[in-house]
């Protein structure tokens, strides 16, 4: 299998606080790779290297055999690097079906209305299409969120805390289309703090911590590990969301 | 008579002046206070072109509007590539600069102003033909600059001034786009120049001063930013306003300073009580 995404020895310093170091990773088409780690260890930054939004001290991150560290972040969206942000972050002044249509990589793309009106069924969402991001609850914020980067319907997904304040119907939702997906065959990433959406949902994940990955394996393996309990859950081994 | 329709002629400049800076400022969020410059170099270019080398009036306009487009996409690409407020401190270098050059250069008049300048129409309708044609290209800009920020450019503007990064995140270039709105902006704030030049024959570097920046960025406050109606509005009021003050005669060494403190007052006031201007936008989250 090859890897959708690859990232080989990057380093990310702010100031004096190295943030990303030697992180080297891989993450392939179809499967749901966990990146798990306390507060601060790195994983929004990690995003934020791959999506472009910080440059590296060094290393490289590969789509596919192409390098990116030279395309802008826009041009990385076009070849089909998604992102949800961990502030949701939808356009405030857009409705939530705009919100969708500003989200294909050719927009505004043909046929993009009856993709949003698609996408926006699929995840339960097709009553809310007019009204504003803040008239929604923020589990339903999630969610268009989310559907915004399914519009851009590329190879790679990337979620930062797809689940943190999201419970009930949301949260079946949310689950059930990062598996569809990873089925679909996109390298699917999901940060999250929440350990059963985890266990439940990956194959493969990473524990960060101090910008460092300090272990990756399957999810048992992780959660099984002496280290995580100690690092992450305080030395008290169990499921706990922060 | 030519007395309303020069009045006429004023309003229609400044409703093609404030819709575009509009564009600029109010869409865009682009702060600029090279809006007037633009205007000048389209009008010299014109002017230039059609007395030295002999260029039909309508092609010469054609080129100073280009010859300002070129301009501000020079102004605007380097400095949006670093950030906004590069931009703002590039364009006072651009307007204060561009107007001390063209009163060193000999060939455009120099500081005494440029005369002579060809006419687009002579004969007894000429008057009432530019009325027509200035109203009608402002009506032009009105329309194009709606069209510009309603649909699918207009949601990507939107989206881009609310949240720049994950706008670009999703795939779009904001530069582009505010590279875009500038020399459009510009462009036309240089086809008004142009059509200017040719319609008043004469240029002067003091009809394009900072004051004029000021005067457009209050038609558009006090009509309403970020406004389809809005700049037509202010341009019309503050057209409208000094030419009333103008009956009671008052004489000139009171007359301009005056002015300069009602646009001063009317932007102050407007932007504490009402900052959305006359013509506001709805109200939304
Ligand atoms: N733009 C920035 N400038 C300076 N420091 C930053 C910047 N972004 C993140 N950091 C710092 O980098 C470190 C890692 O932050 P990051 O957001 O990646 O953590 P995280 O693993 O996502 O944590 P959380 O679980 O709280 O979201 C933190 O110490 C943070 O303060
Ligand atoms: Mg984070």
């Amino acid at each position: 299998m090859t890897a959708a995404i690859r990232l080989v020895s990057v380093q990310k310093h702010f100031g004096g606080i190295s943030v990303a170091e030697d992180i080297s990773l891989e993450i392939h088409a179809g499967e749901i790779l966990g990146l798990i780690g306390p507060n601060g260890a790195g994983k929004t930054t990690l995003f934020n290297l791959i999506s472009g939004i910080h440059a590296p001290d060094g290393g490289e991150i590969y789509l596919g055999d192409q390098p990116l560290s030279r395309l802008p972040i826009y041009k990385r969206a076009r070849l089909g690097i998604a992102r949800t942000w961990q502030h949701v972050r939808l356009f405030p002044t857009l409705s939530v079906l705009d919100n969708l249509l500003m989200g294909p990589r050719d927009y505004p793309g043909a046929g993009t209305d009856e993709r949003a009106a698609a996408i926006l069924a699929r995840v339960g969402m097709s009553e809310a299409r007019d009204k504003m991001p803040g008239e929604l609850p923020f589990g339903q914020q999630k969610l268009v969120a989310l559907a915004r980067t399914l519009m851009n319907d590329g190879k790679v997904l990337l979620l930062d805390e797809p689940m943190a304040g999201v419970e009930g119907q949301v949260y079946e939702t949310i689950k059930q289309v990062v598996r569809d997906e990873a089925k679909a065959g996109r390298a699917v990433c999901v940060v999250e703090h929440n350990v059963s959406f985890i266990r439940d949902l990956c194959t493969r994940a990473v524990f960060m911590f101090n910008g460092r990955i300090e272990q990756q394996g399957t999810v048992e393996e992780l959660l099984a590990s002496e280290k995580l309990a100690e690092l992450y859950f305080g030395g008290k081994k169990g499921e706990t969301r922060s | 008579m030519e007395y309303i329709y020069s009045v006429l002629i004023l309003i229609g400049i400044n409703i093609i002046m404030a819709s575009s800076f509009n564009l600029i400022i109010g869409y865009g969020g682009l702060i600029s206070i090279a809006h007037p410059i633009f205007f000048a170099l389209a009008g010299y270019c014109s002017a230039i072109v059609s007395m030295k080398f002999g260029v039909p009036i309508p092609l010469a306009i054609v080129l100073g509007t280009l010859f300002s487009t070129v301009l501000s996409v020079a102004l605007s690409l380097p400095s949006l590539r670093v950030s906004g407020d590069y931009l703002l401190i590039a364009s006072i270098g651009f307007q204060l600069g561009f107007v001390e050059v063209i009163k060193n250069i000999e060939a455009a008049g120099a500081a005494s102003g440029l005369t002579g300048i060809p006419a687009l129409y002579s004969g007894p309708l000429r008057s009432p033909a530019f009325v027509v044609t200035i109203l009608a290209v402002a009506a032009l800009v009105v329309w194009l600059v709606h069209r510009m920020t309603h649909g699918d450019y207009g949601r990507a503007i939107q989206a881009m001034r609310d949240d720049e990064e994950c706008f670009t995140s999703l795939g779009r270039n904001a530069t582009a786009i505010k590279v875009a709105i500038f020399a459009v902006g510009s462009g036309v704030a240089g086809l008004a120049g142009a059509l200017y030049a040719h319609y008043s024959q004469f240029l002067s570097p003091e009809q394009f001063g900072i004051i004029q920046s000021g005067l457009i960025l209050t038609m558009v406050v006090v009509g309403g930013m970020g406004t389809t109606w809005g700049p037509v509005v202010g341009a019309l009021l503050l057209t409208a306003l000094p030419q009333a003050i103008t009956f009671v005669n008052l004489p000139t060494a009171i007359m301009a300073p005056l002015q300069g403190m009602i646009y001063t007052g009317l932007v102050l006031l407007f932007l504490f009580v009402r900052p959305q201007g006359l013509m506001a936008k709805k109200v939304r989250q």
